[in-house]
């Protein structure tokens, strides 16, 4: 599904930019939380800071190495889950290649579906859109991460399941707008338009079906001719 | 019984009127950034819901509004951005017409009924989403060249009047969110804040306590109108600022502060901090539907002895007077509703009542006061609701139960209300008078509810309900909503802005920040803001709600720079130095806005981030005095706790006060 990962800011224009969450991370409803840090310390009342314990003297010959790692001495820290990768996700060993064929096919398969049932400027300003997909995509203009989520996608988009296509066409408007900003829209709308077509097909099926169950129960009625 | 409930009720009735925004885009911005921003808002299509409605206003010099269609030509709009107009000019030169059904107030605007008005600059997203990418994606650069020397020129006053005149004519009575998106100050027309040359820069706090800020009353006062107009319609402005130099935030906060919007302050648009706190205004709760609502009225009621002295936060007073109205005024008193056009899950309004004894009578044994709020609004999904949160306390002899008063009371909101009682008195009063004032309140809490034998400073002992409370005064007092000096007029407005609004937590955070220390010794720690806290073998985290900083200790800096965190046998030290920025991304996570991030350690020049918050207990000043050096000293001839706490007991203690 969509990355998790975390990718530093844009250091050349804002020297201290927070890092930027992946669309994945971002709308996860919060897994394991590490304690949230709002506690606070009183002052002492009666004015002097407390000293503590164990310091290092200033002004001494460099320090000598950090304490060795060992079962006794590993600092336990607060939160139990385990630090998540700063890193984007690294990629499989084994790539398979995602074929523009594959995406493409289907895509055009399903503006074929709409083309009775929507309007024809709008199919055409989709398949403008597809043309450019496709044109992109043998242009080698569009990185792993979306042909995979792409493929996803049409995956998706096949069995139906819209929503999850939906959040797919999201996750790759919020993590790579600068690729696919030209055409997604147009993915987007076929997307919508396909969920809309489907469940009118549902809707005629049932009431064919409801028709069709009325004249079968009851067969005692005489029907007109 | 329980000493609270809040109840909501959901509206079944009457017409659901969808989401709108308008976007309102300075096109007056570099190419990269003006680029950034594009794909910014051709993103957020994605994420806005199919039947919201939606539109767009561009400007630069002229501001031109653009006709949303299906059809292939696109058309637009435009006027000049020297010359305002009146909202019935604007919606005249737009063709809109009134509507033939006079709208009842009560009733919001039925879009439907008025297909003619609302198609043409406000389209649902299912309709449009396709060409307004497009529209968006072809959006140029303010085509009018910039001389050597000058600023862009730039209408930003004509523009969010248009767009509020738009809202005006189209959508009274509808929640609805104006976005503008500006890249540097406007520099013509009305609501200038600086001009076209370069060389005279736009007013500091020096010149405005100079009345050195030509611009500065006539532009605030053109805002201000926008805003109350704006509020008035239950429509809320967003001002998204990213530019390397001040935009106005100062003239323009009413826009957000009246309304409930927005404000968000960053260096350039093509920052993870703009996109990413873009991003989050559009989050979705457990059940799909934004995290925002619109067009809310507080309503508050009290029992007898209680009267309502005015309320603090995003609102405007809808004037309504009556019984429990105090003739006393904290903040924007004088009624019991207020509106507030914008929420979001953290909003929060401080309320602030006196407490009327009629001639002195005795409280009734187990006598309760009751407070009842009623909250009307329009949640994202369309849908009407009423929240009802209803509280009943006991009330408490001053001279008898002090004790009863004393443990009930919660420390943490009593700073915060405080607090935001100076940062509003602040915006209208002189700074000194407003800290005076705030030490007065102290010193005379510390009277009443003090422990002392009178004349002996050192007898002077406070129970732990106020534990933390000096600390947040002391603090409060150096923090950037009464210190200006060190800041421009626009990032107070901006630091007072979020002040204004937030959740306790996130208060708090505010006028104290959080400090926690890594280190060996044990697991992460909470310690004490102070000087005596930065030690070399520690790495502390700060969280000042507008920065995250990590700070490493100088021998942790040294065996990181030594590479101890590659080598397997010190995995603890690798460990280590994740554990805070593992913490920091937990908060990073979350906050809105997205919090300023900085990586630092001991000397690092980043690292004044720290020390400038930190109490300075060791200054160069008392360096010697101390014997054994502890921590870290600060430069600087501010005045520290311990000082502060030492007068303060004095003059508690003392009869003369």
């Amino acid at each position: 599904m969509a990355g998790l990962y975390v990718k530093p800011g844009n250091k050349e224009r804002g020297w201290n930019d927070p890092p930027q969450f992946s669309y994945g991370l971002q709308t996860q409803a919060g897994g394991p939380k590490r304690t949230p840090l709002t506690k606070r310390v009183a002052a002492p009342q009666d004015g002097s800071p407390r000293v503590p314990t164990s310091e290092t003297s200033p002004g001494a010959p460099p320090m000598g190495p950090p304490p060795l790692s060992s079962k006794a001495s590993r600092p336990p820290f607060v939160g139990s889950c385990p630090p998540s990768s700063m890193e984007p996700t690294n990629f499989p060993v084994v790539e398979s290649e995602i074929l523009l064929e594959d995406v493409l096919r289907p895509l055009e398969r399903a503006l074929e579906d709409c083309r009775g049932h929507t309007k024809k400027q709008v199919c055409d300003d989709i398949s403008r859109r597809l043309a450019l997909l496709q044109e992109q995509w043998a242009g080698g203009k569009l990185s792993m991460p979306v042909k995979k989520r792409m493929a996803l996608l049409v995956q998706e988009l096949s069995s139906h399941q819209w929503d999850a296509a939906d959040d797919i066409h999201r996750s790759l408007m919020v993590d790579h707008v600068t690729e696919v900003s030209q055409w997604m829209v147009g993915v987007k709308r076929l997307i919508a338009e396909k969920r809309s077509l489907s469940s009118e097909e549902e809707a005629n099926e049932e009431k064919s079906v409801a028709t069709a169950e009325q004249n079968q129960t009851m067969p005692g009625i005489q029907h007109d001719p | 019984m329980p000493q609270f409930s809040t109840v909501e009720y959901v509206i079944q009735r009457g017409a659901q009127s969808p989401l709108i925004f308008l976007y309102v885009v300075d096109t007056c911005l570099e190419e990269d950034d003006l680029q950034a921003l594009k794909e910014s808002l051709q993103m957020s299509l994605s994420l806005l819901p199919p039947d919201a409605l939606v539109g767009l206003i561009t400007f630069g010099r002229m501001v031109q509004v653009h006709e949303l269609s299906c059809e292939g030509i696109s058309k637009s709009y435009v006027f000049r951005g020297t010359k305002d107009l009146t909202a019935k000019q604007i919606q005249d030169m737009l063709g809109l017409t009134k509507p033939a059904v006079p709208v009842h107030p009560a009733r919001p605007a039925q879009p439907q009924e008025h297909p003619s008005i609302s198609s043409r600059f406000l389209q649902p997203i299912h309709k449009i989403d396709m060409n307004l990418t497009d529209l968006l994606g072809e959006l140029q650069r303010d085509p009018w060249p910039v001389p050597q020397g000058k600023r862009p020129l730039r209408s930003t006053g004509v523009a969010l009047s248009i767009a509020v005149g738009l809202l005006e004519g189209t959508f009274p009575n509808t929640g609805a969110r104006i976005m503008l998106f500006i890249g540097g100050p406007p520099t013509q027309g009305p609501g200038m804040v600086v001009g076209d040359e370069l060389k005279v820069p736009i007013r500091s706090w020096h010149d405005i306590e100079k009345d050195n800020a030509r611009f500065m009353k006539k532009a605030t006062k053109h805002y201000e109108m926008l805003a109350n107009r704006a509020a008035a319609n239950g429509h809320c402005i967003d001002i998204y600022a990213c530019a390397l130099d001040q935009t106005g935030l100062l003239e323009m906060k009413c826009c957000t502060n009246l309304t409930g919007g927005h404000m968000v302050m960053g260096d350039s648009f093509n920052t993870s901090l703009f996109k990413q706190t873009f991003q989050r205004i559009f989050s979705k709760d457990f059940n799909g539907n934004f995290r925002m609502a619109f067009g809310a009225t507080l309503e508050v009621k009290t029992s007898r002895e209680l009267k309502v002295a005015g309320a603090i936060g995003p609102c405007v007073s809808l004037n309504v007077k009556g019984p429990c109205v105090s003739e006393n005024e904290l903040g924007v008193g004088g009624t019991s509703q207020w509106k507030i056009c914008g929420l979001d899950p953290t909003s929060t309004l401080g309320i602030y009542f006196e407490v009327v004894n009629q001639h002195n009578a005795p409280i009734p044994q187990g006598g309760r006061g009751a407070i009842q709020f009623v909250t009307h609004y329009q949640h994202s999904s369309t849908q009407r609701r009423i929240r009802v949160t209803t509280i009943a306390r006991n009330w408490a002899d001053a001279q008898s139960q002090l004790k009863h008063i004393e443990a009930a009371f919660d420390q943490e909101a009593a700073a915060v209300l405080m607090a935001r009682l100076g940062v509003f008195r602040a915006e209208s009063e002189e700074g000194p008078d407003v800290l005076r004032w705030l030490d007065r309140q102290l010193i005379r809490l510390c009277q009443k509810f003090g422990q002392y034998t009178k004349e002996d400073p050192a007898s002077f002992r406070l129970s732990d309900s106020f534990s933390l409370y000096p600390q947040f005064m002391f603090h409060l007092r150096r923090s950037p909503f009464l210190q200006v000096f060190n800041n421009s007029p626009d990032e107070s407005s901006y630091y007072r802005h979020h002040f204004a609004r937030q959740d306790l937590t996130q208060s708090l955070i505010m006028i104290q920040p959080i400090l926690y220390s890594y280190s060996f010794h044990g697991p992460p720690e909470p310690v004490l803001l102070d000087s005596s806290s930065i030690l070399a073998d520690r790495i502390l985290l700060m969280d000042t709600f507008f920065q995250i900083v990590i700070y490493l200790g100088e021998t942790i800096a040294q065996w990181q720079k030594a590479g101890y965190q590659d080598m397997p046998e010190y995995e603890n030290f690798k460990h280590l130095l994740q554990a805070p920025l593992d913490d920091a991304q937990e908060i990073l996570h979350a906050r809105f806005p997205m919090p300023r991030y900085i990586n630092t350690e001991h000397g690092g020049s980043q690292a004044r981030f720290l020390l400038s918050k930190v109490n300075p207990s060791q200054t160069h000043n008392n360096l010697y005095a101390w014997g054994q050096e502890t921590g870290a000293p600060i430069l600087t001839d501010d005045v520290s706790l311990q000082v502060f706490m030492d007068h303060l007991k004095k003059l508690a203690v003392s009869s003369a006060c």
